[in-house]
Parts: structure tokens; C-alpha cells; sequence
């Protein structure tokens, strides 16, 4: 315990150091990808519809990268996704709807509100040292309580009907074209916060917790500062990203936000990529946005199909598209067995 | 040794692909107790649960009664009559005394007789029948625990540290029953650090140390062997 | 107000019932068996094709939780023994994504194949008064089988041989193992009679509101929280547990209203696991 211990102190020391240095190859793969992605309305900007389903994609790229702060880096099982962007969309829309507070205020101020009750959450789950499945219960309560507000304070939330938000338009966000690049903008912006803050102490402190919780406390690291700075940053995210979608599509319900349509979706496009790793929010929300178009017409059935993949998923190929193909690519060029132990469910970056 | 009742081959095992036991061997005679001495971290907890297919040895064959039991599930190697008591226990601590020891049964065959023998053997656990296990001190855990073992009328008692937290007269005592199981003819597994009291009770022992056997012998070979007595039994 | 209470308790037999199952499976193994009710509803609908089919009703319940117990034991023996293949907290995670996964599958067949299929199992008969209160038939009949169920329930746990050594996996698995006990085996039986429980909670339910294809998730939920308030693993606690929630959600959806009484239900899960993890009635850690 002492040995590892003062492993991870000599760390600390090291993660200073690594600072600046390999930073074309920490960022370039975020160049690549909004570069690529940065082209694709030349192909559909005239698809109204394609372009509403390429940007709900972008939006659960977001949400999925918010997540994987929390989620992959901390691993703390925040079942409340789709409720921390609600509480983002829902408190943008008011503030804005009733109160006219100006649309960027109203973004800034949902992600300040987000951030704090994701913060205050983790907090709560860290002070009472709650185990997984612990937190997963007391933020699919939250998650639910939400939900169940949502719907119950219709004088405030429209309840079912869901209420309308002028605030977005004749913006840059009521054009399709328009509001693509935002959204591809945060997603952007998202990536990037999410590689500086895994270069940063903090990121560095987050993977020594992940890994070995009890040495990483020994080697001096606040484990309760840490999930919660992560939960505040990824719930801060959420936050945003929910009040940016509800101001782009103008109008929000009880479903936008819900555990079913929002936390289900994010967790398979996560696993799919590769929980822990920078670009598997991406890939699998670009994956499964072609797969939901692909099988519209199918329906119901869709959620069947959903359930078979998480189920397939989570049973061998737990360690994601990502990783599984770094891995491959790291035992061709060294001809060492690049394997990883197979039986977690994180993998670094 | 007429009967060989336990033959470990040239087993290693270890956790997380790290092998703490590397080839050891041994065998246990039919009604004879063997005694395994070594400190802490030599691989005597490592060895026995491997035996018992709580562990999956990397290497190496276990043999009970001549048949191969290597990497056998535990709770059918407790079927066929090898029956392990670790160090630390593993009572069922909300359950009553009685209800831990028929238990020890499962599938509760011939309980009935099995608890009359343990209540005469240890007449305490006979008076607390209803406390719950987690209740009750460390030696009356023991006893429960080697009782519980009984249960099955094991062929094989493996026995881990059984002083494990035991004041020195209450070793002592323990060490008294299962000079009584001895001369009811069972035969008997254990690992110690206590090496006085195991080697007045063993026929013969290991030296166990670095997860290699370094030493073999009858007990009181091992009691005059100089080594021995420099490292366990605080001679100079 | 004595019949407000009065259907507390005859919610809250059924939810202890609910919870039991899942509570069972979860101290067995640590899998949080997020299906359970998806796997309810299942039953249901599977008794609701069975009469439509011209079955009798006592048939088509037979036949009902004959197959939720077979679907049980395909779950067990397919996904759940990978699951026990890990351990710690990946096995935690890994249990309930997988049966996230499986209530989903659940869902989305029923909702696809069979989407206005309900179950209602009538009850004929004049209303019985009970402390001076009509109670339907419908509700009396759905006490007394979820007070019998748990009353062999306990007896099986108690005084059987597999009763004890089930809990004997829950207390403490190697020294189960150590004894003779097949953890797996165990497991496996459990899971199946988990299954067959909510089956028969979705009948008994069905005796005094129709369950529906969408009825799975808030069955689950509400099992969820009777399991944590009971204590995860706690079998009479998840029963004193449905008994209290149940008495709780009608005393409180009558004074304060529908929706707040979704969110006590929640927050009672939630501040349990604050304040007293080891649930509102177990002394265990």
C-alpha cells in the first residue's frame, strides 16, 4: 500500500512535467473530427428532417461526452442524464418565457443551476460514501422526481403539452444550417474540455482515483473534491446543452428530458465507444443516429432492437469499439499483446 | 501411511495471475495429522484453498481419496468429504448456532446424530443453540466454526490458523478437541503459526515459506531441526 | 380515513411481494434486477393472450407464471452467469445495465406486438365490509394470495433445507460454499421464483386495476424503492417495507395528490440510502 502510494506521489510530480508536451497528438483527433463533421450539411442542408436528426445526433454527443466526464472518469453512475439537461432546458425556458432574461443569460444561468444540483448530488454520494448501485438509485430517484415535477407542475412546465420557447428564434439557432454548427461547436468545445481537463491535475487525480481509490487517497489526492469537481463540470454540461436544444427546437415536454428517451441512449452510445475514452461519445452517437434513421420504419420495434444491443454490448464488448480497436492497433505496430484486463469496464484514453 | 488420503502435486496458485505457491507438494495418510508451519504470507491460506477449489491452481494435481479434485467446485469437494475451515471463518452471523451447524450438513444428511456428537464434543456451542453466531466470542466462533466443519463427517479436516484471535488458554483448549477428533481417529490438515502447539499434536509436518516446501519430517524432527527452532519456535 | 388505510394495505401486501423478489436476487448475487417488473407484465400479458385464447383463467395463470419462471431461468442461465463470472463493482454495474437491457427488450415486444393488451382479473361478488369499510372482492382475494405467498415464502426460507441454505449465499458466500451450498444453483432457483413472484403480483394486481403493456417500468421502480427501504437483501424488511410504502402512497395521493406522491416514494428511497443504508428495519450492515 505504501509502494503504491508513493507511486502515485512520484505521479503527481510526472503529471506536471507531461504538461505540454504530445499536445498535436492529445488535440489533433477533435481537429479531425470537426473537420469531417464540419462538411456534412453540404450534403443534407436542404433535409429539413435530415438535418433535425443530424442535430438531436450532435445533441446526444454532447450529452454523452457530459457524461463520460462524470461517468468515465470518476465512475460515478449518475442515472439523471436526461434531468440535469431538463433542469437545464426547463429553467433556460422559464427564465426566458417569463421572466425575459436574454437567451445567452438564460444558457449561462442553466448551466450554473445544473452544474450546482449535479454537484450538490455527487457531493451527497460521496460525503455518504454510497457504493454504485447506491448512487445509481438516488439519481434514477432524482431522475424520476423530475420527471414526476415536470408533469405535475403543469402551471410552471406546461405539464403534458410541454411549453414553447420564443427566445430561439430569428436567431442563429432557428436556421437548421445554423443551429448545426452551434451544436457542432459545443460538441467541439465539449472535446476539448474534456482532454484539458484529463491533462490537467485534475484529470490526472481522476484517473488515480479510478484506479485505485484507496492509494490514491494515501498519495494525498481529495477523492470527495475530485468526483464532485467532476459531477459539477459534467452536470454544468448538461445543463448547457439541454437550454441550447430547448432554445433550437422552440419547444420543450416531458419527454424531451426523460430517463427513457435521454439516460438509456447516452449509456449504449458510451458503452458502444468505449466508456473512458475521448471520441466514443462521438462514434456512437454518429452510429446509432444512422441506425435509429436507418430502422424508422420499424417503429417499436426500434426499443426492442435497442434493448438487444445493450444487452449484446455490455455482455462482450464491454470495453468498446475504441479501446478493443487501440488495442489491436497497439499489439500490430509493437507486437506486444496490447490487451487490457478484460473484465473492467473503463479503459484509458 | 497405509492410505493416502490427500496428495497435493506440484500445485501453484496465486491471485490476479500472480502466484504466491509455486509448486508445492504434499501428502496426508489416512487418519494422520500434518501439520503446515509457516509466518505470515508464506502461502499456507493460498495452498489450502487451492485444495479446496476456493482457489484455481495455475499448476499441479490435488488428489482426495485417489481421485483428481483439481480446480473442483468447493462445494462439491465439501461433498466428498474435505472439509475446510478458514482462518477467517465465514460463520453466517445472523443465523443461530444450530442453525449454522445443520448447515454444515447441507444437504442435511444424518444431521440429528451429527449434532448430538458436536454438543458432546464442544457442550458450550450446546448451550447457546439459539444465540446468533455473530454474537458469541472469538473462541466460541472457532469452536462453531470447526464444529460446523464436523457436520458433514468430513473424511478430511483442513484447518487454517484455527488460534487465529485466540487468547493463549483458549488455543490451548482448542488444540485439546482436536487431540480428542484425533484419537477418534480423523484425519487432520493444518496450518499454523503457533508451532509448539501444532507439532504436540501433528504426526508429521511442512516448512512452508516463499510459497516452496522447505522442510519435511515427523514432528519431532521438525521440533530438533535447528532452523526450525530458530525461526518458529524463538530458540537461538 | 380507515379505508384509505384500509387500501394501503392491500397495495402494500402487493408491494412487499414485488420487493421481495427483487431484494432476494440482489443479496444473493448483487444484481439489481432492473426487469422485474417488465418481467410482471410479461406474466400478465402472457395470462391475458391465454384466456383471449379461450383458456379458463386458472389455466392461463398457471400458464402465465409457468412461463415468466422459464423466461427466469433463460435470463439465469444465459446473461446472469456471465454476470457472476465478475466480481465487485463491475458485477454490481454489469447486473444492472444488463437488466436495463432485458426491461427494455421486454418493453419495446410488448408494446410492438401486443399494444393495447391489458390484464384484469375480475373478481365477482357483492362488496365485504371489513372494519365497517366495503371492500371489493377483488381486493380481499389479492390479500389474501399475496399473504399466503408470503407466508410460504418464509416458511420455505426459514425452516427448508434450500430456505437456509439460501441464506446462508446471502450471509456469506464462501462459508456457503464451504458447507455444500451450490451458490449457483441457489441462484439460479431464486431467480426463477423471483420471476414466478412477480407474475403473481401482476395477477393480484390485476384484481383491482387492469395492468397494461407499459405498466414495467413503474412496477420496477416501485419494487426498487421497497427493496432499498426494506434494505437490499432484507426479506422481511421489504415486506414491513410494502406494507409501510403502501399505506404511505394511498395516505398521501388522497391528502396532498397524485404527483407529490410519486416524488415521497422516490425521496423515501433516496434519504433510506442517506441515512440508513442497511434499510429502515434491518440491523445489518
Amino acid at each position: 500500500m505504501r509502494s503504491r502510494a508513493a507511486h502515485l506521489a512520484q505521479d503527481v510530480v510526472d503529471a506536471g512535467a507531461t504538461t505540454g508536451r504530445s499536445l498535436g497528438r492529445d488535440f489533433a483527433p477533435i481537429l479531425i473530427v470537426a473537420v469531417l463533421l464540419a462538411f456534412l450539411p453540404i450534403n443534407y442542408h436542404d433535409s429539413r428532417s435530415m438535418m433535425t436528426v443530424i442535430i438531436t445526433g450532435l445533441l446526444f454527443a454532447a450529452y454523452a461526452i457530459a457524461f463520460n466526464v462524470i461517468f468515465g472518469s470518476t465512475a460515478q453512475l449518475f442515472l439523471c442524464v436526461g434531468a440535469l439537461a431538463g433542469i437545464g432546458g426547463f429553467s433556460a425556458a422559464m427564465l426566458s418565457e417569463r421572466a425575459g432574461v436574454p437567451m445567452l443569460v438564460c444558457i449561462l444561468i442553466a448551466g450554473v443551476l445544473a452544474g450546482l444540483v449535479g454537484g450538490l448530488l455527487s457531493w451527497v454520494a460521496v460525503s455518504r460514501s454510497l457504493d454504485v448501485i447506491f448512487t445509481g438509485v438516488v439519481t434514477l430517484a432524482f431522475s424520476l422526481s423530475f420527471q414526476s415535477i415536470i408533469l405535475g407542475r403543469r402551471d410552471l412546465t406546461g405539464g403534458e403539452t410541454g411549453m414553447v420557447i420564443d427566445a430561439g428564434s430569428d436567431t442563429v439557432l432557428d436556421g437548421k444550417v445554423g443551429a448545426y454548427y452551434v451544436f457542432l461547436g459545443l460538441v467541439v468545445a465539449y472535446l476539448v474540455l474534456y482532454r484539458v481537463l484529463q491533462r490537467s491535475h485534475i484529470g490526472w487525480a481522476f484517473r488515480a482515483l479510478r484506479d485505485d481509490e484507496v492509494a490514491a487517497e494515501l498519495a494525498g489526492v481529495d477523492v470527495t473534491r475530485y468526483r464532485v469537481y467532476a459531477a459539477l463540470i459534467g452536470s454544468a454540461m448538461l445543463g448547457v446543452a439541454g437550454a441550447v436544444f430547448a432554445f433550437h427546437r422552440g419547444f420543450i415536454g416531458p419527454s424531451t428530458y426523460a430517463f427513457g428517451d435521454v439516460d438509456v441512449r447516452v449509456l449504449v452510445m458510451l458503452v458502444f465507444g468505449g466508456i473512458g475514452s475521448l471520441l466514443a461519445p462521438v462514434l456512437g452517437a454518429v452510429v446509432f443516429t444512422i441506425l435509429d434513421e436507418a430502422l424508422i420504419s420499424l417503429a417499436q420495434l426500434r426499443v426492442v432492437l435497442y434493448g438487444i444491443v445493450i444487452v449484446a454490448l455490455f455482455l462482450g464488448f464491454r470495453r468498446g469499439v475504441i479501446p478493443t480497436l487501440e488495442s489491436v492497433f497497439s499489439r500490430w505496430r509493437n507486437g506486444d499483446d496490447g490487451t487490457a484486463v478484460e473484465s473492467g469496464f473503463v479503459t484509458d484514453d | 501411511m497405509a492410505d493416502e488420503l490427500l496428495r497435493v502435486s506440484d500445485v501453484s496458485a496465486g491471485y490476479l495471475g500472480q502466484d504466491v505457491l509455486h509448486g508445492a507438494a504434499l501428502t496426508v495418510g489416512q487418519g494422520e495429522v500434518v501439520a503446515v508451519i509457516g509466518s505470515n504470507g508464506a502461502g499456507k491460506t493460498t495452498l489450502f484453498r487451492a485444495v479446496c477449489g476456493l482457489v484455481r491452481p495455475s499448476g499441479g494435481t490435488v488428489h482426495f481419496d485417489g481421485i483428481d479434485i483439481t480446480g473442483l467446485a468447493t462445494h462439491r469437494a465439501s461433498r466428498s468429504g474435505l472439509a475446510y475451515v478458514p482462518a477467517e471463518r465465514h460463520l453466517f452471523p445472523t443465523m443461530s448456532v444450530r442453525e449454522n451447524l445443520v448447515l454444515g450438513a447441507y444437504p442435511e444428511r444424518h444431521q440429528t446424530e451429527q449434532l448430538e456428537f458436536v454438543y458432546e464434543l464442544f457442550p458450550r456451542l450446546g448451550e447457546r443453540k439459539t444465540q446468533h453466531a455473530g454474537k458469541m466470542s472469538g473462541g466460541e466462533q472457532q469452536m462453531l466454526a470447526v464444529a460446523r466443519a464436523l457436520m458433514s463427517r468430513p473424511r478430511l479436516l483442513v484447518l487454517d490458523e484455527p488460534t487465529t484471535g485466540l487468547a493463549p488458554k483458549l488455543a490451548i483448549e482448542a488444540y485439546a478437541a482436536l487431540g480428542e477428533l484425533r484419537r477418534q481417529g480423523l484425519t487432520i490438515l493444518v496450518a499454523e503459526q503457533q508451532v509448539p502447539l501444532v507439532l504436540g499434536l501433528a504426526d508429521r509436518g511442512y516448512v512452508l515459506d516463499h510459497g516452496r516446501i522447505q522442510l519435511t519430517g515427523t514432528a519431532n524432527q521438525l521440533a530438533d531441526d535447528p532452523e526450525v527452532r530458530r525461526a518458529y519456535l524463538g530458540v537461538t | 380515513m380507515t379505508a384509505v388505510l384500509l387500501d394501503g394495505v392491500v397495495l402494500g401486501l402487493q408491494l412487499g411481494l414485488l420487493g421481495v423478489g427483487l431484494t432476494l436476487v440482489y443479496g444473493l448475487g448483487g444484481v439489481l434486477n432492473l426487469a422485474h417488473g417488465q418481467i410482471a407484465v410479461l406474466g400478465a400479458i402472457v395470462i391475458a393472450r391465454a384466456t383471449n385464447a379461450g383458456l379458463s383463467m386458472g389455466v392461463a395463470i398457471l400458464l402465465g407464471l409457468l412461463s415468466v419462471g422459464l423466461f427466469g431461468l433463460l435470463v439465469d442461465l444465459t446473461l446472469m452467469r456471465a454476470v457472476y463470472r465478475l466480481s465487485g463493482e463491475s458485477r454490481v454495474l454489469l447486473g444492472l445495465l444488463l437488466m436495463l437491457g432485458v426491461g427494455t427488450i421486454i418493453d419495446g415486444v410488448l408494446e410492438w406486438r401486443y399494444p393495447i393488451e391489458a390484464l384484469s382479473v375480475r373478481i365477482t361478488g357483492a362488496p365485504v365490509s371489513v372494519l365497517g369499510v366495503a371492500m371489493s372482492r377483488g381486493a380481499l382475494m389479492a390479500s389474501a394470495i399475496a399473504l399466503v405467498a408470503g407466508f410460504l415464502l418464509f416458511i420455505f426460507l426459514q425452516f427448508s433445507a434450500f430456505g437456509r441454505a439460501t441464506r446462508s449465499v446471502i450471509q456469506d458466500e464462501e462459508g456457503a460454499r464451504l458447507c455444500g451450498v451450490s451458490p449457483a444453483t441457489v441462484r439460479s432457483t431464486i431467480f426463477v421464483l423471483s420471476a414466478v413472484l412477480a407474475g403473481l403480483v401482476a395477477v393480484t394486481r390485476s384484481m383491482t386495476a387492469p395492468i397494461t403493456v407499459t405498466s414495467g417500468f413503474g412496477l420496477t421502480i416501485l419494487a426498487l424503492v421497497v427493496a432499498v427501504v426494506g434494505g437490499l437483501g432484507s426479506v422481511s424488511g421489504a415486506f414491513l417495507a410494502g406494507l409501510l410504502l403502501g399505506i404511505v402512497n394511498t395516505v398521501s395521493a388522497f391528502t396532498i395528490g397524485s404527483y407529490i406522491t410519486t416524488i415521497v416514494l422516490l425521496a423515501a428511497a433516496a434519504i433510506t440510502i442517506l441515512i440508513r443504508p442497511s434499510g429502515l428495519f434491518g440491523g445489518r450492515t
